[in-house]
């Protein structure tokens, strides 16, 4: 089964489509979760994945915007989407009947 | 100071392979990322690329299989060398009783001096070879001894046991260019070294252990065959 942060780059990742690539998946990474994504977790994290067959990359053409640099691209696989659905469904199991799931959530401060 | 940070970021950068070098130094110009931040992020990406090479076998075969022994070994020949030298052409000095020299001659020091050029280059390409992005394993392991043993050559400076480091460094550099030889030229060294270290070993003038320095030069040979083979008559940069 998928990690936590690898669920979350894979549907980061489907959300962008065309547009999804390093940059793009950081910032909507930390825009959804508030959190901060180092490049070294992305780029790790995207090799795993691609090597598991979970995702694509390639190389893209160089854009004066970046600087003259090319992107690496990222596109989800099918078994990658089947991947995240099974992440997905598990997370929706295991919080059946949870309090935080059921929006009688009571926050105590110690 | 976050001028600085940039060029820092782009030359810690120089250690990944080019397209991913290009593809994160992008990323971090598209989002505006300030140079000290695009400096960690660089860096904090290079420890984990490092960290998961050095998970694989790969590095500590170098480090452990060929850089060590090899280094360890030429510290020794290069100590004879040194010791042979001054015994020869400066014999007022007074020597100490661990000097790794016995009667050997001038012709025995050259073909000595010769072995040690070859043995260096040939080590310094195949540990390049090996571990091109881990070499700093292959570095740290390799010159562990200079810094445990004492080696006991009075007066020389112990310094005088890295006059294999020139030689080695340049087949290390050749070894990181893709420098390739034609299996012509490769065969005539691994050939012309077998035959001077039969030489000097008839002569007793060379440790059991300094054979092993010859797998360089014969795994080199291999290299070289295997390369003119897939690239054919033009796959040599090298002249034969």
């Amino acid at each position: 089964m998928l990690g936590e942060f690898e669920y979350l780059l894979i549907t980061a990742a489907a959300g962008l489509g065309e547009e999804a690539y390093g940059a793009t998946i950081r910032e909507e990474i930390a825009a959804t979760t508030g959190r901060n994504v180092s490049i070294g977790a992305l780029y790790t994290t995207i090799d795993r994945l691609e090597q598991k067959g979970l995702l694509k990359t390639w190389m893209s053409e160089a854009t004066p915007q970046r600087g003259g640099r090319s992107k690496r691209m990222v596109r989800v696989t099918a078994k990658g989407v089947q991947a995240a659905k099974e992440f997905y469904a598990a997370v929706m199991r295991v919080s059946r009947g949870a309090k935080w799931a059921t929006s009688e959530v009571r926050v105590t401060r110690d | 100071m976050t001028n600085i940070a940039w060029p820092m970021a782009e030359f810690a950068a120089r250690s990944l392979e080019p397209t991913e070098r290009d593809a994160i130094l992008g990323d971090l110009i598209e989002v505006g990322e300030t140079g000290w931040s695009a400096l960690q992020n660089v860096l904090g990406l290079i420890i984990l690329r490092q960290a998961q090479l050095l998970r694989t076998l790969r590095p500590w075969v170098a480090g452990l299989g060929v850089g060590l022994p090899s280094c360890y070994l030429l510290m020794g020949v290069s100590a004879s060398v040194a010791c042979t030298y001054e015994r020869l052409f400066k014999p007022q000095v007074v020597r100490s009783p661990w000097w790794p020299t016995a009667n050997e001659g001038i012709l025995l020091l050259l073909c000595h001096f010769f072995l040690l050029l070859a043995w260096s280059w040939t080590a310094g390409y195949l540990c390049a070879s090996l571990s091109r992005r881990t070499l700093w394993v292959t570095a740290a392991l390799g010159f562990a001894p200079w810094f445990i043993d004492n080696f006991h050559l009075a007066p020389l400076p112990k310094s005088c046991v890295l006059l294999f480091v020139i030689p080695l460094v340049l087949g290390v550099l050749h070894g990181l260019q893709g420098t390739r030889i034609s299996p012509l030229l490769a065969l005539f060294l691994a050939i012309a070294m077998t035959g001077v270290m039969i030489f000097c070993w008839t002569n007793g003038a060379l440790w059991n252990f300094n054979w092993a320095l010859l797998v360089p030069a014969w795994y080199l040979v291999s290299v070289a065959l295997r390369t003119a083979e897939q690239m054919g008559p033009e796959g040599s940069r090298l002249p034969a």
